[in-house]
């Protein structure tokens, strides 16, 4: 066993710098490649000072609102946004009592398994067609789509997660006698909750991709039909600008489930 | 004491102490000040010796196979092999761990012809033969010929850590660093390589340097035992010579009347002289 | 055993897991009463089902047969008045420590107040000396607190037996020291019931009060029971060194040694297929002997040949103690072996076995060791010894090699002859004869009476001196017997016969004079002896040395070759101070004695040997004669 030793603390530039770095550089480089490369007449993607100079209203503005569906960038991620919470809210909701309902029971985890197999690996968009169908109403439908995508991740991974719980703290329960109420709160939630975040991370990433290719189909407010309005228009700087802030919200959705894991569940070591 | 610049040659061929440990100290930098494992160890090692180091955790019995091994290096003194001052670690060292450190995708065969290649790095045929030839060898030499081709999963505990007992001894170093080569295993599996590890040291004859934390092992095993002081500042506290003769045989030793009364030194020294009080974790 | 004491009681468990092959039977016949306060050790190698054991009295498992009854209660159910601790410490990682140990009490004692289930949480901290590291998580303690804090919760519920599954086993072997001492020290003060399973024999020595040894399964039973009577409240230093120690401790590893061997392998050794050649019915035969110079006629028959010239294939087995010899010789394992000469009597009265002697292998040979505090200049070692003796706090002690030994009634003798009343002013203790010596120089016995060359060691290491020999007391006395089962003896009647005629020339050989310098040296091999000449030469060759500087000139020390003829008269000596010290009880001595004291087969044995094997350099006739 070795001894740890507090090691004096200096926070500086030093430190930081080889983290920042390599990453403006590359930065810095594919955009000077990229400008060389379309820096000809008539590229067929505009280069980085085309893009700024043509969407510059969109990139200083995120937050205008010319009424319809003429909003800012930022205005259009919320409306996506608030979708998505909803339909991933109701998934975890869902995904999760029917997780622990499978997990903890034998029975009904063989009837249903295969079942939820085949449903997981149907394509979210193959989804739209049948909501619109039984919704007749394009904003609950991609709401739908979203939760039917997210379910699957979060519910599997709780029942594995369920079913995981070790045999130990089965046997602590079963000494000190805890009731069935007992044994959700402090041994069965507890101990498949880091199988529960990993599905709903997995499930956060699936909604997002599956919000943008929704709106395109449904129309309405939201990023995914700024870029399909942009691209009908012939904006292709409108698409990238929108594209450089679906990628930002996708990392920011994802750390924000993985950093709330990090600070509800206890892991063992 | 003298105060002469280096250690002079030793005079007679015979008393060249192999490994050397001078007034080694070892402390690290904190903002509260130097916190210190070892204070002044002086340690001489003969070639084909078998030396155990044991002492309750925090004693720094791990940093100090560090030093030999090379991975560290000391604050004050100095540690050397055959004279040569230990600044690196190499091959001529070899270290094998409690916990196997084999690597998962090769087989046993693999992991242990890794190791060798790199030392001989065998240039045409003939030495390319010669080096699966050590490969076998030291398979054989630890019974694992008929595993040879078994990936680390498919090995329980007691074989993996053959298979790196192999590996270290295939590199032909001048010491083997054991640090607590059997603390993982079921204490079957421990008696059996404990005396696999005896009689491969009885026949090769190769100098060891073990840490364990198990008093019967070192008895079992060592020629002499080096008992160490708590930390911080911990250094040797005693050097216990088991006579026994070689071959050893397990039996055989608790029917020796020594036996009884060294093991019970040690067990003194550890218990009760150098005791940690309850709440040291 | 009395019923009214048995707290919990295991009865007559088995166990049978149903698997796809078929049945496999994990326990067979596991009957344990425990009494209130004690503490007990199950130990086995890993896999014997002792961890099954333990679940099954925690109620996690139902046994197939046989039942758990605590204070007259059957337990089907796993319940707080059975607290496990468990060898991964099961705590909850995403509670503190307070909070695990908080989860029970919370639980079991709703119906008090939030106050005193605190104080019962921090009580419980303090025990386990963890209170300042209440709120830490799991992940930030070491393997020992957490072990520690798996007590404490357990604790904390004031079970009425603790049940703890190998509690140090993930540990390294010196923390896994510190806290067998601290829960001792627990156990001690709250006099604890605990029920431990363990692998290992020093924590079981430590701790419990009885060691339950079980055998490896399938289908584990209970192969030995040990009582630990060391005096409590113990310490690891004074256990250690208690004379009595690592004879137990050498009991249990022989045990455990013995289940490592394959069962396929221990078959064998019991169902040694009898080949027979000529009119011998069992040629290849295990013979048992114990490391000591006495066994020179085994050894010499063995390294001359002289099985062979008789027709037999002996293989010498060495034991490691007089207990496990006789184990071995009770249930077939071996074929005959050298005994003491009260074991046959002692072994027929405690087993249900018959054990005959037909031949007296050994004579003298033994002498009483008193430690060198004793041999000042100028004062008499008795009085010193009778002035330490009256005067100790503690009854000071004294070893013996076996209760049915010579050397144990030469002791009890020569102790009354000086003045001391064994047992009252001084403790017999068993000890084997190569711990002797270590436990003379740990100063925990004052001497002993034992067979050479462990008087010559102890003299020559300059730890002891000999005070008297047994010819001084008992000239002449009988030492080692050639002990065999009855059954056997009935079953292998001419095996029997050539295997008497053989040790017998053996006997001539290892008494004449001439042959005692070699005789030396094949002792001192390492398959016998093992030991340096130096201390087996003079009890064989003469002069004794009594002390470092005292020599004496005692020929006689050893004799193998004068009244091999087992004498009734002898044995109802023997028998006499068997019953005398309480060792057995026997109505009937003639009865008794009759059919394990066949001196008919030895006469038959002889009648067609040819005495002139026997003849000896010098009084040839007087001892040929007194053979017979």
């Amino acid at each position: 066993m070795t001894t740890t030793i507090p090691l004096p603390q200096r926070y500086s530039w030093q430190k930081f710098l080889p983290i920042v770095l390599p990453p403006l550089i590359v930065l810095v480089l594919v955009l000077v490649v990229w400008q060389i490369l379309c820096s000809g007449s008539n590229p067929r993607l505009p280069a980085p000072i085309t893009i700024i100079r043509e969407s510059w209203h969109l990139i200083v503005n995120p937050f205008f609102d010319k009424g319809g569906t003429n909003k800012g960038l930022g205005l259009q991620v919320i409306e996506s946004l608030r979708r998505v919470a909803i339909g991933y809210a109701l998934a975890s909701v869902v995904g999760v009592s029917i997780g622990i309902l499978v997990g903890t029971n034998q029975l009904i985890n063989r009837g249903v398994d295969p079942f939820f197999q085949v449903l997981r690996t149907v394509p979210p968009l193959a989804w739209l067609p049948i909501a619109l169908a039984g919704f007749r109403q394009a904003e609950t439908s991609a709401i739908f789509v979203i939760f039917i995508t997210a379910i699957w991740p979060i519910l599997i991974n709780t029942s594995v997660g369920v079913q995981q719980v070790p045999q130990d703290y089965r046997n602590v329960s079963r000494i000190l006698r805890l009731n069935r109420w007992e044994y959700f709160w402090t041994i069965l939630l507890p101990a498949s909750a880091p199988y529960i975040f990993t599905g709903m991370r997995i499930a956060a990433g699936l909604s997002w991709l599956a919000i943008v290719a929704a709106e395109m189909l449904t129309g309405g407010v939201g990023i995914g039909f700024f870029i399909w309005d942009a691209w009908n228009s012939s904006r292709v700087t409108d698409i990238i600008i929108a594209l450089i802030y679906v990628g930002m919200v996708g990392l920011l959705l994802d750390r924000l489930v993985f950093y709330a894991s990090k600070l509800i569940v206890q892991s063992e070591e | 004491m003298q105060s002469l610049p280096l250690p002079a040659p030793p005079q007679s061929p015979v008393e060249l102490p192999f490994l050397e440990l001078r007034d080694v100290s070892k402390y690290y930098p904190t903002p509260k000040g130097n916190y210190t494992v070892l204070q002044g160890v002086n340690l001489s090692v003969k070639s084909g010796e078998f030396v155990s180091i044991i002492g309750h955790s925090g004693c720094g019995k791990t940093t100090l196979l560090n030093l030999v091994a090379g991975f560290t290096r000391p604050s004050q003194g100095f540690v050397s092999l055959e004279n040569q001052r230990i600044t690196a670690p190499g091959p001529d060292r070899m270290v094998v761990f409690q916990n196997y450190s084999l690597l998962p995708w090769l087989t046993a065969y693999e992991n242990i012809h890794l190791g060798v290649k790199s030392v001989y790095r065998p240039q045409n045929e003939t030495e390319r033969r010669q080096v699966r030839q050590i490969v076998e060898e030291h398979l054989e030499l630890v019974g694992l010929t008929d595993a040879a081709h078994k990936k680390p999963k498919q090995l329980s505990g007691g074989m993996k850590q053959r298979v790196a007992i192999a590996r270290a001894l295939a590199m032909r170093p001048q010491i083997l660093l054991l640090d607590e080569p059997f603390g993982a295993l079921d204490p079957i599996t421990r008696e059996e390589l404990q005396d696999e590890l005896l009689g491969i040291w009885e026949r090769t004859k190769v100098t060891v340097l073990m840490i364990t934390h198990d008093v019967d092992e070192a008895i079992y095993l060592s020629d002499r035992i080096v008992m160490m002081t708590n930390g911080p500042s911990a250094t040797i506290g005693e050097i216990l010579t088991i006579p026994f003769a070689h071959p050893r045989n397990r039996a055989r030793l608790t029917e020796d009347p020594q036996f009884f009364t060294l093991r019970n030194q040690c067990l003194s020294f550890l218990y009760e002289r150098f005791a940690l009080d309850i709440d040291h974790d | 055993m009395n019923t009214m004491q048995t707290y919990l009681e295991i009865d007559h468990v088995d166990k049978v897991f149903q698997t796809e092959a078929g049945a496999y039977p994990v326990l067979k016949n596991i009957h344990i009463e425990i009494k209130q306060g004690e503490f007990i050790a199950v130990i086995g190698h890993s896999g014997c089902g002792k961890s099954t054991l333990l679940n099954i009295v925690a109620g996690l498992e139902r046994p197939s047969a046989g039942g758990v009854v605590l204070e007259g209660k059957e337990v089907r159910q796993p319940g707080p008045n059975r607290m496990v601790v468990f060898q991964n410490h099961s705590l909850l990682p995403w509670l503190t420590v307070r909070q695990n140990i908080a989860l029970g009490v919370n639980r079991i004692f709703r119906d008090r107040s939030p106050q005193e289930r605190k104080a019962i949480i921090d009580e419980h901290l303090a025990l386990v000396h963890l209170t300042a590291a209440a709120d830490k998580y799991p992940h930030q303690l070491s393997g020992g607190m957490r072990q520690r804090v798996g007590i404490a919760r357990a604790l904390a519920l004031q079970p009425k037996i603790l049940l703890l599954d190998e509690p140090f086993g993930a540990l390294d072997a010196l923390t896994r020291g510190r806290l067998q001492e601290q829960l001792m020290q627990i156990c001690n003060q709250h006099k604890i019931t605990a029920f431990m399973i363990t692998h290992d024999v020093d924590e079981a020595l430590l701790l419990a009060d009885r060691i339950i040894m079980l055998t490896n399964g399938p289908g584990a039973q209970i192969g030995r029971i040990l009582s630990v009577e060391l005096p409590r409240p113990r310490q690891r230093m004074a256990v250690v060194n208690h004379p009595n120690y690592y004879r137990m401790r050498g009991e249990i590893v022989e045990f455990l040694n013995e289940q490592k061997k394959s069962k396929k392998q221990r078959e064998l050794n019991r169902i040694a297929i009898a080949i027979s050649r000529g009119n011998i019915e069992k040629v290849n035969l295990d013979l048992g002997f114990i490391p000591l110079t006495d066994a020179s006629p085994l050894i010499v028959a063995k390294e001359k040949q002289l099985f062979q010239k008789y027709g037999l294939d002996v293989e010498l087995r060495r034991q490691s103690s007089w207990n496990s010899l006789a184990e071995h010789l009770v249930n077939g394992e071996l074929d005959a072996a050298m005994m003491l000469a009260g074991m046959p009597l002692a072994l027929s009265a405690q087993s249900n076995r018959l054990i005959t002697t037909a031949m007296t292998l050994s004579r003298n040979g033994n002498a009483i060791t008193l430690s060198n505090q004793f041999n000042q200049p100028n004062t008499s070692p008795v009085e010193e010894l009778r002035k330490h003796i009256l005067t100790a706090k503690e009854k000071p002690i004294f070893g013996i090699v076996h209760p049915a030994s010579m050397h144990n009634f030469l002791l009890r003798k020569w102790l009354i002859q000086i003045g001391i009343k064994p047992d009252v002013d001084v403790e017999l203790v068993v000890i084997p004869p190569p711990q002797m010596v270590a436990n003379l120089i740990a100063g925990n016995i004052i001497g002993f009476c034992v067979g050479e060359p462990w008087n010559t060691r102890a003299v020559l290491d300059d730890v002891g001196f000999i005070i008297t020999t047994g010819i001084d007391l008992y000239e002449g006395h009988m030492e080692k017997v050639l002990g065999v089962n009855q059954i056997w003896a009935q079953q292998y009647p001419f095996t029997h016969l050539a295997l008497i005629r053989s040790l017998l020339e053996a006997c001539a050989w290892c008494q004449q004079s001439r042959n005692r310098e070699e005789l030396v040296d094949i002792l001192s091999k390492p398959d016998y002896l093992n030991m340096n000449p130096k201390y087996i030469r003079p009890s064989l060759c003469n002069p004794i040395w009594l002390t470092k500087q005292q020599t004496r000139y005692l020929p006689q020390f050893h004799h193998f070759l004068v009244k091999n003829k087992p004498c009734i008269t002898e044995y109802e000596w023997v028998l006499k101070q068997l019953t005398e010290w309480g060792i057995l009880s026997c109505q009937n001595s003639q009865e008794f004695l009759k059919p394990i004291v066949r001196d008919d087969i030895f006469q038959e044995a002889i009648a067609l040997l040819d005495l002139n094997l026997l003849k000896l350099d010098t009084q040839v006739s007087q001892q040929t004669s007194e053979v017979i």
